[in-house]
């Protein structure tokens, strides 16, 4: 499903100056897997998930997800490939001026879905992150646990084959984030693939999920049913 | 069709939801609309009012008792061969005679006081010329051997006075409409791109989270648009409003000042309503969808 290989990312630090955020990484998820990347900040998580998203461009190496080599896409799909993928944005990245209901519509609007389909999904969602309740509320008015459920059922309205979490439960505290974990799960028993990075050492040492360790841009282990030791 | 009106619905929204900004934006285009309808209407209705004047000013050639019909004929035939001549109207002295008595029916006395004597009123022509300013081969008519001893006088000389006075007037105001509105529009322009871009700039952030979740550029693009064009009607509507207004209470005042050219704004007007308000929704939405392209153009990119 998602295959890097020999992927290296280098960001310019000052003039000339380059540090490399991901040097010869290579891995590969299968689909249907759930997997959790862990390390600590700067390790190269986020690196990881934008190139997936293709917000940024590998410097050496070559990335493909779903079949697609990003080496060989053009400006103009990067729109239609997003909307095959669900990401799940640390900072949530909602639209300030849009409630839950517009939120989560959007992400279907952009691919054309029809009006009538729209209004029978967008409540369907809402109902698995048990926002019902919240669907005329703005984001600024939502704790951060609901903005989360929010950002996480804008990236699965659209039925992705995979779904990345930027640190999901990063701000939640354990109940509210157990929910999301949850979520996650079911959407993954369902068929989706999933990818999430954390902190959350309890979180990790529970799910007994194929657990990926980054460090300094390298991958320093991977493994099936893994615990937290970074 | 779906897709039209959930740009439409995406754009009002937008544009409820952006307060202040919408509402500068507004007063700018309001402004600028105003200005520019306003020159035009004066403009416009200056010409016609110089063309009134200029319709109304005759050159009135008098003759001596002495002239004969032929003498006068003569002298009509050559100056109609002149191309700055428009029309010429023979008055004989029985016609004048016949105008000075309907002009003044109400005023039996002086009628009577005609009665006893002969003829006091002189034959003349009355001439239109195209252009007052070019009246130089028509004098030389005037002044030459062959007519000048059958012309008692000319009214010529004064009128040239008024027309020169008044054309170097509506020059002077022509031109200085002209500057004032070419300045109003470019400023005006600036203005509102500025309002716009600052606006999408305030919604960079927004943009970019469209764009990662799957919008195209032109998707992006659409409501922006619309929002624009949404600044252009709602802008028409109270521009044209507030033109109405003004003249409803200006017209009065100037009617008192100048006569026939109040009347004369008050029903170019009521006259050219139409034109007026589809010129000004050309114009507004057309800054307003122009501004908002220029705007949102580099902010949509994928790069």
């Amino acid at each position: 499903m998602i295959y890097f290989e020999h992927v290296t990312k280098k960001y310019e630090q000052s003039e000339g100056e380059k540090t490399e955020a991901l040097s010869d990484v290579t891995l590969h998820i299968k689909p249907k897997e759930f997997v959790i990347v862990v390390g600590h900040s700067g390790a190269g998580k986020s690196t990881l998930i934008k190139l997936i998203n293709r917000e940024i461009k590998a410097d050496e190496g070559k990335v493909y997800v779903g079949g697609i080599d990003y080496s060989e896409l053009k400006k103009r799909d990067i729109p239609y490939l997003r909307r095959k993928i669900g990401v799940v944005f640390q900072d949530y990245k909602l639209l300030p001026k849009k409630n839950v209901f517009e939120n989560i519509s959007y992400a279907l609007e952009v691919s054309g879905v029809k009006t009538k389909d729209v209004k029978i999904r967008v409540p369907k969602i809402l109902e698995l992150v048990g926002l019902q309740k919240k669907a005329k509320n703005f984001p600024r008015e939502l704790s951060g646990g609901e903005r989360q459920r929010v950002a996480i059922a804008r990236a699965l309205v659209h039925n992705p084959r995979i779904l990345i979490a930027d640190e999901p439960t990063g701000n939640l505290d354990p109940r509210n984030a157990w929910g999301i974990i949850e979520i996650l799960l079911r959407v993954n028993q369902l068929g989706t693939t999933v990818m999430m990075t954390t902190h959350n050492q309890d979180i990790v040492n529970k799910l007994k999920k194929r657990v990926i360790v980054l460090q300094n841009g390298k991958v320093l282990k991977d493994k099936e049913a893994g615990a937290y030791e970074a | 069709m779906s897709n039209f009106f959930r740009l439409l619905k995406s754009g009002l929204s937008n544009f409820r939801r952006n307060g202040w900004l919408s509402l500068a934006s507004i007063i700018i285009m309001v402004l600028t609309l105003i200005t520019m309808s306003l020159f035009v209407i004066v403009n416009l209705v200056l010409n016609t009012g110089i063309k009134t004047i200029q319709d109304k000013i005759d050159i009135s050639v008098y003759f001596n008792d002495t002239a004969k019909q032929n003498n006068i004929i003569d002298m009509q035939d050559s100056l109609a061969e002149l191309t700055e001549v428009k029309s010429i109207n023979y008055v004989s002295k029985a016609e004048a005679l016949e105008k000075y008595k309907k002009q003044n029916a109400s005023n039996p006395k002086l009628l009577e006081s005609l009665k006893d004597t002969d003829n006091p009123l002189p034959a003349s022509l009355e001439i239109k010329v195209t252009n007052p300013d070019q009246t130089d081969a028509l004098v030389k008519i005037f002044d030459s051997e062959e007519y000048k001893p059958y012309i008692r006088e000319y009214s010529l000389k004064e009128n040239k006075v008024i027309i020169d006075k008044l054309f170097k007037a509506t020059q002077f105001i022509k031109q200085a409409g002209f500057v004032a509105t070419a300045v109003f529009t470019v400023t005006a322009l600036v203005i509102i791109f500025n309002t716009i871009k600052m606006a999408i700039f305030a919604r960079k952030e927004e943009i970019d989270i469209m764009k990662l979740v799957g919008a195209t550029p032109s998707f992006i693009k659409g409501p922006f648009i619309i929002e624009g064009a949404i600044y252009g009607i709602i802008s028409t509507a109270i521009s044209v409003i507030v033109i109405a207004i003004f003249i409803y209470f200006l017209s009065p005042a100037l009617i008192n000042y100048f006569g026939g050219i109040g009347n004369s704004l008050t029903d170019f007007f009521l006259d050219n309503i139409v034109i007026l308000v589809f010129a000004q929704l050309f114009m507004g939405i057309l800054i307003g969808v122009l501004s908002s392209l220029l705007a949102v153009r580099k902010y949509v990119k994928i790069s």
